[in-house]
């Protein structure tokens, strides 16, 4: 087991390698660079002189060819330099680090309300396989997984925010208030954030829920079908018995890799939402930052993502082994 | 006939609606039923014969299919007696492990229901009625909540495969210990264990401690059946259901299955309904034996009758189709000629007709009446009914 970690680790050094390399180039092949973004005005009027354009290049250091430039961020990244920010004027680990958490409690939340809600619905879909109940929760779940992310929200804000104004249209807190650091402040913006946070949060559950309720009512009704399904049942079990102890068992074999497999999404933000509901977490961060070429943050926060995504794989290979006993990792 | 054919072939959208309505309805009214709370006095019944541990009369169980009802078992009637072993034969898909599983509420609910007859299981607890009958529970019409008693404890069951019988998840032990702990809930679970091991060591398991602790991937085909056998036993049954418990098993190992079931049969006084195809397991084991065809019993004896003196032309047919050493090997082996008929819309006639090669002018009628031909041996064939 020890082992088969330290291999895994060993490899993922040469994935991540891999994924810099394609992730550097792809943005630097962009048509359009950071400098060229900042200055497109004066580029257009012609107050800036082509001289100045190519010193700003040689400062963000994106003169030279891609190899160069990749080679150059890779040693600083070694030393354990990501680089300042274009855009941010911040270290790009400050700034990921400043701006991780807002949508780590999103995510957070999102995830474990999902799971708690699309779980038990697969289930009694499963169980009650044809029926109303299963068509019902079916239609519902595969609205909610086709509805596209800005669509949905901007239904959602025009409604609950707009025209009922029970729930407020975006951000993190009131734009007015400011909260000092007492034990009663400190308590009232966070009731402030949960109050901004129902929205994103239940648009991000309920558009995610259909994927992962098919995912178990499908696992349930093969498990359902298994042999030692009609064995627990001619044990005299009851039918609860053999649903919950017997069969959730084997459902939670597939369930609890996906579990391990979703690391990156807690952690990276999502784009669309945050944007829409114009939160400044990292997935917001990282569009604006993309759209204007700000390279050291695009190739921080992607190599962040790379990272979690290979923990999140071995950690879903080692979810296997502590969950099905068949499964061992030697190698 | 061409017609025919394409009636069950071919069905129109109007005809599959239809069907599909029609499905959805019984299989509605048949559920509800099933988890309706009842009296306890709707579903008892008396037996015929209180040396029976099973009496199943005219059962019939029918899948709901899209193409329409499939009368798997179609008017079943036949007794188990006390400490008997009772073999049912037939090819595949003839509907005997639709029977075995009707006798547990096991058949594939919703699509999967016992719409007629009686199954009268002989139990202990109930005593006799005014009449000095025995009485009885009848398992067609209960509820599914009072079965989870009889399950497991009363009969019990073998299935046919053990590679995927038990839960890959659980180990040998928590699965053995449950049954314990399930219908004897005052036991302990050091009890439960020390029970189980036992059990373990009665099917002839040699490391019972290591058994005990491993998971189901880690045993062989044959000592998962044991595993399954130790299962069975461990409630006390009175009757073990052994559905083909030694077809995926390799030769020696079928064996040594049987004769420890046979042996286990004696210790414990259980009756056991042997399933299998195969007439060599049946000659060797089983004390009556039922023949079955297309849903319904064709024949039915003691191993005597079967097998000295077979009457219905299927009996003789499945006879000669067994390869002896003894016969001349450059000649091919016999089969019966033809194919089973269709189990949707069967003919009101014998269902063995096509096939038969002794037909005569009666089998044009309808389906022959069972005919008893001496005390323990009856048929079900128009040869031998001599009423007109």
């Amino acid at each position: 087991m020890f082992k088969y970690i330290v291999k895994r680790i060993l490899l993922s050094v040469i994935i991540l390698l891999g994924v810099s390399l394609l992730v550097y180039s792809l943005v630097r092949l962009m048509p359009m660079n950071y400098v060229e973004t900042k200055y497109a005005s004066q580029i257009a009027q012609g107050t800036i002189k082509d001289e100045d354009i190519e010193h700003f290049l040689g400062l963000y250091g994106l003169d030279g060819n891609i190899f160069v430039g990749y080679f150059k961020w890779l040693g600083n990244m070694i030393k354990g330099d990501f680089g300042i920010s274009f855009k941010y004027e911040k270290p790009v680990t400050q700034v990921i680090s400043e701006n991780m958490w807002i949508s780590f409690a999103i995510a957070f939340v999102a995830t474990i309300l999902q799971f708690l809600i699309a779980i038990p619905l697969g289930i009694s879909s499963a169980t009650h396989q044809y029926s109303a109940r299963d068509y019902t929760v079916t239609v519902f779940t595969m609205i909610g997984l086709s509805l596209p992310t800005y669509f949905f929200a901007a239904i959602v804000i025009k409604l609950f925010a707009v025209d009922l104004r029970w729930l407020p249209v975006g951000g993190i807190i009131d734009t007015g208030n400011s909260y000092d650091a007492s034990f009663v402040g400190v308590f009232s913006k966070l009731g402030d954030v949960l109050y901004h946070m129902i929205l994103p949060i239940s648009v991000s559950v309920i558009l995610s829920l259909g994927g992962l309720m098919r995912y178990t009512r499908t696992n349930t009704l093969e498990v359902l079908n298994a042999d030692y399904i009609r064995t627990a049942r001619a044990k005299g079990l009851s039918e609860k018995t053999v649903i919950y102890k017997h069969a959730f068992r084997n459902t939670l074999i597939p369930l609890a890799t996906m579990l391990a497999g979703i690391l990156p999404s807690l952690f990276g933000g999502m784009m669309i939402t945050e944007e829409v509901f114009a939160i400044d977490g990292i997935g917001r961060m990282a569009y604006k930052a993309l759209v204007e070429g700000d390279i050291p943050f695009v190739m921080g926060y992607n190599m962040f993502l790379a990272v979690l995504t290979v923990i999140g794989t071995l950690l879903s290979d080692i979810m296997y082994a502590v969950v099905d006993p068949r499964v061992k990792l030697v190698k | 006939m061409a017609k025919k054919q394409k009636n069950t072939n071919y069905i129109s959208l109007k005809e599959s609606r239809a069907i599909i309505k029609y499905n959805m309805k019984q299989m509605k009214h048949y559920e509800a039923l099933k988890r309706k709370k009842r009296d306890v006095s709707e579903y008892t019944a008396t037996m015929r014969d209180e040396n029976n541990i099973i009496e199943i009369d005219g059962l019939k169980t029918c899948f709901f299919t899209d193409v329409g009802t499939v009368m798997s078992v179609n008017g079943v009637s036949f007794d188990i007696p006390k400490n008997k072993i009772v073999g049912v034969v037939g090819e595949s898909g003839c509907g005997k492990s639709v029977t075995s599983f009707s006798i547990m509420q096991l058949v594939q609910a919703p699509q999967g229901q016992i719409v007629d007859g009686a199954i009268r299981f002989n139990c202990d607890e109930l005593g006799y009625d005014a009449d000095g009958k025995k009485q009885c529970y009848d398992i067609a019409k209960m509820p599914t909540v009072d079965m989870y008693k009889i399950r497991g404890k009363d009969i019990t069951m073998i299935f046919q495969e053990p590679m995927t019988s038990l839960n890959p998840v659980f180990t040998i032990g928590n699965q053995l210990d449950e049954v314990t702990l399930l219908h004897s809930p005052e036991t302990t679970k050091e009890a439960a264990k020390a029970y189980s091991i036992e059990m373990l060591k009665k099917v002839g398991i040699s490391m019972p401690e290591h058994v005990y602790k491993s998971y189901p991937h880690e045993l062989s085909g044959g000592m998962r059946q044991r595993v399954m056998i130790a299962m069975a036993i461990a409630g006390n049954p009175k009757l073990i259901i052994a559905d083909e418990p030694t077809t995926a098993l390799d030769v020696t190992i079928q064996a040594q299955i049987l004769e420890l079931m046979r042996d286990l049969q004696k210790q414990q006084g259980c009756s056991i309904m042997l399933i299998t195809h195969d007439l060599g397991v049946i000659a060797e084991m089983a004390d009556e034996v039922v023949v079955m065809y297309a849903g319904r019993v064709i024949e039915r004896g003691t191993v005597d009758d079967i097998f000295l003196n077979p009457l219905h032309p299927y009996t003789v047919g499945l006879q000669k189709s067994k390869p002896l050493l003894s016969s001349d090997s450059n000649k091919p082996l016999y089969s019966i000629p033809g194919q089973v008929p269709n189990p949707i819309n069967l003919p009101d006639a014998c269902y063995f007709k096509s096939r038969c090669t002794h037909c005569v002018a009666k089998c044009n009628g309808g389906y022959p009446k069972t005919v008893q031909v001496s005390d323990t041996h009856s048929v079900a064939c128009c040869l031998f009914d001599k009423s007109e």
